[in-house]
Formats: structure tokens, sequence, C-alpha cells
């Protein structure tokens, strides 16, 4: 049990990632706040896991401080924050509304700072007990090489990247340390959605055929679950990465350690 | 005439990108040599000069190293190539690629840097694949790595008299490139497959890479050091995953 006596807080916490994240948190021993804007999340419906749940809208300052006044409440500290939650708007600039921009920066970006913000404090009272406190980002490996189609969405996570790197640098010395997970190809909604979306080119092929083509891009010859994000999420959560902050951690099955793949 | 006054020495100046920057660098009015292992090349300008040298051999460098005093720019451009995974990979292997990409490159620094006046300049040829891996080339893509992290340690030790850089070229249209496309299935889609992976949908020139080594020569670069230039066309700066082309 990596995380015992741990209270953890994951906004998206009832998404394909998110979810994932607070099964293996549980399992490890912490007190999980699953903040989403329904019970549901981005799927269909929702078992009980044993996570709390929280109604929090990430672009929300008031929602921000709701939910840490109930945690302060209930705990009095949290030792993990993970801002899990975001969205994708599949478009170029050229098609992308003002709105649709401004959305992806409010729950990337700003909710990212927001949830962040409010943490604060009650991350300090978990770095207080002698042991780091954690925040995970959700960066992507879209903020280092762009997917075309996602360019609000590549915006964003750049953002995330460099205020994860201002996090750490700025909050190290209170015991807080801050990291990105830059994921790759998940199997998630989301990424479902890009499948059948704008985002994809498509050419005739079926929705299998696009997926298998995708996998076979990967060195692994296969995209990640939301388990493989999890698992690296326990780890930056736990004692065992103490020394780790201000870095993006990128996990995408070898994907972007390689140059485009010609068909020769 | 940005490289007025100035003296070139460009490794593996033969072909392809060295014969390119050789050229480039005699328009922008540098006094030009250039080297490898054969002869004379046809064609060269007659007031570029020749030398016959292998970059492998330390005692050969430090003779040129010497006849070419006075040099200020140095290009270390000459490269070898060998396409094969680390089991593949033979021990003559190695010492082609190895000795030419890293130890002739680190025969050039070590002759030149002691000779160079204040405000030289050594531009490396890196490449894209010492950033991110091309398959089946794991020698060339990490004797690329090496010449990157050389450029970074020479940039550090020997600033401020010497600037130092390296360029990281993506495809480029040499003999190479075609001879590439030459040996697949279906050439044509091939070739149809690079282009759309590139933003400026077309493949590099000599000339671009050139056109780059021209300005970090040059008075303009004063303040560049110790960085990678990736030229590319935007090659890498999209994911490998691109669904329009599936």
């Amino acid at each position: 049990m990596m995380l015992e006596g741990k209270t953890a807080l994951i906004t998206g916490g009832r998404g394909g990632i998110g979810r994932a994240i607070a099964a293996r948190f549980l399992r490890e021993g912490a007190r999980v706040y699953a903040a989403d804007l329904t019970p549901e999340g981005s799927l269909a419906a929702h078992d009980e896991d044993g996570s709390i749940f929280l109604k929090l809208d990430v672009t929300r300052e008031s929602d921000a401080i709701a939910a840490m006044e109930q945690v302060a409440g209930e705990v009095g500290q949290l030792d993990i924050l993970v801002n899990a939650a975001g969205i994708e708007i599949e478009k170029t600039i050229e098609d992308t509304s003002l709105e649709e921009w401004n959305l992806s920066f409010a729950v990337n970006a700003t909710g990212t700072f927001l949830t962040s913000k409010y943490a604060l404090p009650l991350l300090r009272k978990a770095a207080a007990t002698g042991r780091t406190a954690s925040v995970i980002n959700f960066g992507s490996y879209d903020g280092f090489i762009a997917d075309p189609g996602l360019a609000a969405y590549c915006a964003t996570k750049g953002a995330v990247h460099a205020l994860t790197r201002a996090m750490a640098c700025d909050h190290g010395p209170e015991g807080i340390r801050v990291n990105a997970i830059c994921p790759g190809y998940v199997d998630t909604p989301m990424l479902q959605s890009f499948f059948t979306g704008e985002g994809s080119g498509g050419d005739g092929k079926t929705i299998d055929q696009l997926q298998q083509a995708v996998r076979d891009v990967h060195p692994t010859r296969t995209y990640g679950t939301p388990e493989d994000i999890a698992n690296l999420v326990n780890w930056l959560a736990s004692d065992e990465a103490r020394y780790a902050s201000g870095q993006l951690w990128v996990l995408d099955g070898g994907l972007s350690a390689q140059v485009q793949q010609m068909k020769l | 005439m940005r490289l007025a006054g100035k003296r070139a020495l460009i490794t593996g100046g033969r072909q392809g990108i060295g014969r390119g920057i050789a050229e480039a660098f005699r328009n922008e009015g540098a006094a030009v040599t250039i080297c490898g292992r054969g002869p004379r090349p046809k064609g060269l300008a007659e007031d570029i000069i020749w030398h016959t040298l292998d970059v492998t051999d330390a005692a050969a460098v430090e003779e040129l190293a010497w006849t070419t005093d006075g040099t200020d720019v140095l290009v270390n451009n000459a490269g070898v190539q060998v396409e094969k995974t680390v089991p593949d990979s033979t021990d003559v292997d190695w010492d082609a690629v190895i000795g030419t990409n890293c130890k002739g490159v680190f025969n050039l620094c070590r002759a030149y840097i002691p000779r160079m006046p204040e405000g030289s300049s050594i531009t490396n040829i890196g490449s894209i694949s010492g950033q991110a891996a091309d398959p089946s080339m794991a020698l060339y893509n990490a004797s690329k790595a090496f010449v990157h992290g050389l450029t970074r340690s020479i940039a550090v030790d020997h600033g401020p008299q010497i600037r130092c850089n390296a360029i990281c070229p993506g495809w480029i249209e040499t003999g190479m490139l075609e001879a590439g496309f030459d040996l697949s299935a279906d050439p044509q889609a091939a070739r149809k497959d690079a282009l759309s992976r590139h933003a400026a949908r077309r493949f590099g020139k000599p000339a671009d890479i050139a056109a780059m080594a021209v300005w970090l020569a040059s008075d303009e670069a004063a303040f560049a050091t110790g960085q990678l230039f990736t030229v590319d066309g935007g090659l890498t700066a999209a994911s490998p995953i691109n669904t329009g082309l599936f």
C-alpha cells in the first residue's frame, strides 16, 4: 500500500483516466475525492468504488473554493492533487471559434491553475507533516509535437507544461512536488471521440481499421490503457517519488521517440 | 557578402549537403577549403581548395590543421550511415559510423580549436535522428546524439572565443534519398507518403541546410551558440501519427 494515510483529489475523477487513477489510489490505501461535473463524468454510468464524489466545474473559482472547503472540513489536509480534467476541440485554428478556444483554456489551463491555487493551503498542511505533497498535472505528448487538427488542445497542453515547471519552482521549497504526465494515445472516451470526429482523416476505413493503424505506429504496437497512466500517477503521488519534481513524464508507448514512419 | 574575409574548412564537401555549404560559403565571399577521402571532385569551382583526407586519421587531421592555419569557420559535415539494428551491426559498422561521425568530428575539433582565432565558429551537422529515432539506424542515431552533446560541450568550454552549434537536417534530397525510394515496393506511393508528412510538402535541398550554415558562420549569429538548429520542413513538429494518411 503505497498511499496509506494520504488524501487525494482528482479532477476529471470520473473520466476515463481519472477513474483508473481513483481505483488505483483506493487500492493503495488513499482517501479519494473524485471531482467531476457529474457522478458519471464522461462515461455512461458509474459503479460505487469507494471514492467520494465532489461536484466540481474546474472553470469556476467558487467551485474550487467550495471543494477545498469540504476537504478541509473533512480531512484538514490534501496530500495529492491530480489535475486530470480536460477537453479536446478537434479543429485547426481557422475552424476554432473564440468560444471553443476560450473553453479549451478554461478547462485545461485555467482549471489546473484554479484547482491548484485553492489546494495550496491544504497541500502545505500535508507537507508540514514531513511527507511531501504531490501535484500531478495532465500535459500531453501533444504539448511537444502536434497532431493535426488539434490546435487549441496542443496549445493548452504546452501551457500546462510550463505551468508545471513554474509551480514546481515556486512551491518546491514548501515541500510540494509538481509534475506533469504527458500521455500519448490512451484508450478513453476522448480517444474514441477523436477517431469518430473531425480529427480523423478516415479515408473510408472502419474505426477498427483506423485504430489498428494507429496501434501499428507505436513501437509497442498498442496504445495505452488508463491503468498504464495510473501506474505512473501512483508512483509520482507516492513517497518513493520524493525527489521527482518539475518534470514532464511522457508515457506514450515510444510513439514520440521516433521520427515519423514513412510507408517505404 | 556575409562571409567576406572568413576562411572556412568543410569536411565531406564532395557532394550533397557539404557541397551545398561549400558553394554557398564561396558565394558569400569566404575562402573555402573542403576535404574528403577520394580525389578532387569534378566540377568544383577552381577557387575552392581540395584536400584528400580521412577524418578518422588524427595525424592527417593535425597536419591539415597546420596547413590551413587561420581557419575561422569549421563545418563538420562528413558522415556515414549504416542502416542496421544493434544486433545486426558488426565491428566494421561500428568503426565506420563511430569512426567518422564521432571520432572524425572529435579529431577536427581537437586539432582546430587551439588554432582558431577569437570570433570563430564551429558548425556540426547533427540530425533529427539524434533526437528521435529512425528505425534500423541504431549506430547512426547514436552517433548524431554524440555530435549534439559534443556541440554543447565545445560551446560551454570554448566560449566566448569560439561559438559552436549543430544543424539537424531532416530529409534532404540527395542521391541517398532517391536510392531509398527506389528500393520500396511502390516508389511513387512512398514518395507521396513521405512528402505529406512534411508541413513544407517538399524535401529539403542541400541549399536549405547551407542557408542555415551561412547564417551560423556569419557575424549575424554572434549570440547563437550551444544550440541545435533543426531544418526539416516541419517533419518533427508533427506526431508520428498522421491519421490523414491511414
